[in-house]
């Protein structure tokens, strides 16, 4: 009697159903292990795409440190020759990629770009043109600054950006007729291996440029300022878009790294209900065939 | 000047003159014997005496090649001509066109790199920063993959593609003559 009563309470947590017999805990018992099965190939899947994500990481790190120069020595003419007034009708460039499983990475940049248009102190148009780099992104920013988006650009961010990549997005944001005072690049900075924040990034336009006091003090020639706006617009790409690269790779390692850990813990849970629910349904026939035994 | 010789003329001006007149002047040489480089590449045009130097930036996408190291002399190729960039440069905004870079710094020989292209800032804080899309050392070339290259690209320029084809063939070309005449003037 008071087996079978302690036999039902532990039968009770599964929360599968109380199984009087031991036909039901079979059944149960193969659902616990059809999903053990699929935990267990997740878990593989995970690991192995952390260990991609971390051996990928180094490199986009490398690469980022060197583009990260870079941007800074690309930035130096905007800090000696800052921009009169500030820009009213800024285009934004948001930095992001088309693949999923890396964390917050879209929906951080995606937050800091309406954050900036629902700021009502500062004083950036709401109809201020934005161009995205990334399907994620340009998914979530659609449904929320719908009609801002200008242009998207996809397929970057595969492999480590090059600067073919930047000019080539350049080249076609120049092209378009698209009329912006500034530009600000809206990307993921890497603070560390495991977290990452956004951060905006300023170019100037070649009138912003022309405009500006500390400007007038370089020496050049007259169709430079036009060729230095251009080039410095791709430099920047350049250097966010590797650095978003690198938040990127390092998002995604994180992110399968707690998959990993959250599908091992299932998997010993699952284990544990399995183990108990074969218990069971053991000892409940080994119940029966006694009782039958011994009621003849 | 080395220390050397400043002990000679001390000793010249002990015998000339009094004790003290040595002593000052010892002490005056030793200290601009400490300021000055021990060692100071001649046969060079150098008008900066390595006294004053410019901070560089050479960056590449992939690579930095200088973050602000202090050098004595940098000689671009720039759009307009060939310029040397000393220290307290007026500031200046100049394209880069394919050609050589050559760094002077302070006592080691000049190194030079191919570019093929960017732009050099002279900053008003005596800083030369130099964005370049691409750049190797010479010795990295090899002459005879360039007149491959070269000969494909005069023969794309010459021949019937589309305008933006021949273009980049043409701009393709000129940076592979420059590279030969880069090689040669070595």
């Amino acid at each position: 009697m008071l087996a079978r009563s302690t036999l039902r309470l532990a039968a009770q947590p599964p929360a599968l159903g109380a199984a009087p017999a031991g036909a039901r805990n079979m059944a149960t018992l193969r659902e616990i292990e059809l999903r053990l099965k699929s935990v267990r190939n997740i878990e593989k899947i995970t690991k192995s795409m952390k260990m991609i994500a971390s051996t990928k990481l180094n490199k986009a790190q490398r690469a980022m440190q060197a583009g990260k120069q870079y941007g800074v020595a690309n930035s130096e003419v905007f800090q000696h020759a800052p921009a009169e007034d500030p820009a009213k009708r800024k285009l934004f460039i948001v930095i992001s990629s088309d693949k999923g499983l890396c964390g917050g990475i879209h929906s951080s940049v995606t937050k800091a770009t309406r954050r900036i248009f629902a700021d009502t102190e500062s004083s950036v148009e709401s109809d201020s043109p934005i161009m995205v780099i990334g399907d994620k992104s340009k998914a979530q920013l659609s449904r929320a600054l719908g009609k801002n988006l200008v242009m998207s650009f996809n397929q970057i961010g595969r492999d480590i950006p090059t600067f073919a990549d930047a000019a080539g997005v350049a080249d076609l944001i120049i092209k378009s007729d698209v009329k912006y005072d500034s530009i600000a690049i809206v990307y993921n900075k890497f603070v560390s291996a495991i977290s990452y924040e956004s951060a905006v990034m300023e170019v100037e336009t070649e009138e912003a440029l022309k405009n500006s006091p500390g400007f007038k003090a370089y020496e050049m020639e007259e169709e430079v300022t036009k060729d230095l706006a251009e080039f410095a617009l791709a430099n920047a790409v350049y250097a966010a878009l590797v650095e978003g690269h690198a938040c990127e790779q390092s998002a995604r390692r994180n992110a399968m790294d707690n998959a990993s850990k959250n599908a091992s813990d299932m998997i010993g849970k699952l284990q544990m209900q399995y183990n108990r629910g074969r218990q069971a349904s053991i000892t409940n026939e080994l119940v029966d065939i006694i009782t039958g035994a011994s009621a003849l | 000047m080395s220390v050397g010789s400043c002990d000679r003329l001390t000793l010249e001006l002990i015998a000339a003159d009094g004790l003290q007149v040595a002593m000052s002047a010892l002490r005056l040489v030793s200290s601009a014997a400490r300021r000055a480089p021990r060692s100071f590449a001649t046969g060079r045009r150098g008008y900066a005496e390595a006294a004053d130097k410019i901070k560089l930036s050479l960056v590449l996408p992939h690579q930095a090649i200088f973050t602000s190291t202090e050098v004595v002399q940098v000689n671009l190729p720039a759009a307009t001509g060939d310029m040397g960039i000393l220290a307290n440069h007026v500031p200046t905004i100049e394209p880069l066109r394919a050609g050589v870079v050559e760094v002077l710094e302070p006592g080691n020989a000049a190194k030079k790199w191919f570019v093929s292209g960017g732009f050099a800032t002279v900053h008003p804080n005596n800083m030369l920063t130099i964005n370049a899309v691409e750049a190797a050392p010479l010795e990295d070339f090899s002459a005879e993959a360039v007149r491959a290259n070269l000969q494909e690209a005069q023969r794309v320029a010459g021949g019937n593609g589309s305008e933006e084809d021949k273009m980049e063939a043409r701009v393709e070309a000129d940076v592979y003559e420059a590279i030969q005449h880069a090689l040669s003037a070595r």
